[in-house]
């Protein structure tokens, strides 16, 4: 993939420098070095590491050494958890205003991916945290095994895309595109989308994701995804004070929580945030589509979707609008 | 600010971003002034609806911070409203979180008083 002619211009870090074998001008190795804040949290750690390459590559474009990058890719070791890299970039006073984190992108064998998701709790919080998943040895699976993984992933992830990698193959442009679903694409066409006599319709609520059986009900019952929309727009203060709360009771349960706000402009606010890190929030001129409706996951872990629900109907006085949900991956 | 341990990092907290984003528009700078006092007065009052519920009461600060104040007359300064929870953990002595059903009692019945004092009741 690095040869394609869409990653020219892409610098790659690699935990593993030597043994990647490749000759290419913009490949730099990364040993993972952290710094923990003194009594902070492990999503705030700075990857010390990361910094130093990073501001190399910024140096060395400068001075000509290197063409005009379009993106760096960088490689985590197998169960690491990205939240620390997206906080090195957010935090750092020079990154932040010349890097944009577009991606967290997954890998998962699916081959044994099942089982990992049963055993590993750090691959949950991947799947959670990621915008693309990618299936890799589907060449090899057993039939069904990417279908019931697929299943799986949307009952921990629905907004993110899933995109498969036989024989370690995938189009760049297909697995690089920012072009995300905001929003669970199931109910995208469901009976949310109107009504014959003009009314406003409650939407239907459904279960998306999981497996069948009393082993998938005990495994994804840990993890819980909850889409949920307002029944109007929001008051971003008040939002982000009870959004900032709810991290700071709760952050390392709040796997991911992705979408778009109605807070009464003519465009969206985006929300994006993995554990207590969160983007910095863009504030779009106009909604992407015709559908202008706040549409707002949370995948958390052992918050189920009724306490986030009681928590924002509790708050609807200062927020000024009621949540309702849209799609759950268990019953509510 | 990181939310949990309220560690500086020297970056505006993404509660306030708008706000800073808005300085790079092209605009008068009173207009920007008064966009950035009302946003601060706004939010501040929300903070004080939930806070209240702790013992805990947050005013600006000289336009820049903002103070955080128990009844017993402690106070601590804090660098944005989005990182105030662990000061207010501090103050308050408990946790605070906003899933609690006793804090969603207490909001509604303020809710409900308010709504009963607005109809004459």
């Amino acid at each position: 993939m690095l040869s394609a002619p869409a990653l020219t211009n892409t610098a790659v870090l690699v935990n593993e420098f030597g043994k990647v074998g490749l000759d290419h001008h913009l490949l730099r190795g990364a040993n993972e070095k952290t710094v923990l804040l003194e009594n902070g949290c492990l999503c705030c750690t700075t990857r010390e590491d990361l910094v130093g390459v990073l501001l190399e590559l910024l140096d060395e474009e400068g001075r000509g050494g290197i063409p005009t990058l379009d993106r760096v890719v960088v490689e985590t070791t197998g169960l690491a958890d990205p939240a620390p890299i997206l906080f090195t970039v957010f935090a750092h006073p020079v990154l932040q205003h010349h890097y944009r984190v577009d991606l967290v992108i997954s890998t998962i064998d699916t081959v044994n991916g099942q089982m990992h998701l049963d055993l590993n709790p750090e691959s949950n919080k991947q799947v959670a945290a990621a915008d693309v998943l990618v299936l890799t040895k589907t060449d090899i699976a057993e039939a069904g095994a990417p279908d019931a993984l697929r299943m799986r992933f949307r009952g921990i992830n629905p907004s993110a895309r899933i995109v498969e990698a036989p024989f370690g193959e995938v189009d760049p442009d297909e697995l690089l595109s920012t072009a995300v679903h905001w929003y669970p694409i199931e109910y995208r066409n469901s009976a949310y989308s109107g009504s014959a006599n003009g009314s406003t319709p409650v939407p239907d609520t459904f279960v998306v994701g999981g497996r069948t059986g009393d082993e998938s009900a005990r495994h994804t019952s840990q993890t819980h995804s909850t889409s949920l929309t307002f029944d109007g727009p929001v008051d971003w203060a008040a939002f982000g004070i009870w959004f900032s709360m709810l991290l700071y009771a709760r952050g390392e349960d709040v796997l991911r929580v992705k979408g778009l706000l109605d807070v009464g402009e003519a465009g969206p606010v985006l929300l994006n945030g993995v554990q207590h890190v969160v983007h910095p929030p863009g504030h779009l001129e106009e909604w992407p589509d015709e559908d202008r409706k706040t549409r707002v996951v949370f995948i958390t872990r052992g918050i189920r979707s009724e306490e986030l629900l009681a928590s924002l109907e509790a708050f609807r006085p200062l927020v000024g609008a009621g949540p309702r949900l849209l799609a759950a991956n268990a019953p509510v | 600010m990181c939310v949990l341990c309220g560690e500086f990092v020297s970056q505006i907290h993404w509660t306030e971003r708008h706000i800073e984003d808005r300085a790079s528009v092209s605009e008068a700078r009173g207009d920007y002034h008064r966009f950035r006092r009302r946003d601060r007065f706004h939010r501040t009052k929300v903070a004080n609806e939930v806070l209240r519920h702790y013992g805990l009461q947050v005013r600006d600060w000289s336009g820049g911070k903002y103070i955080l104040r128990d009844k017993k007359g402690r106070s601590e300064l804090v660098q944005d409203l989005g990182s105030l929870w662990p000061a207010a953990r501090r103050l308050a002595s408990r946790p605070l979180d906003p899933l609690d059903p006793a804090l969603h009692a207490a909001l509604r019945e303020e809710a409900w008083c308010d709504g009963a004092s607005t109809n004459g009741g």
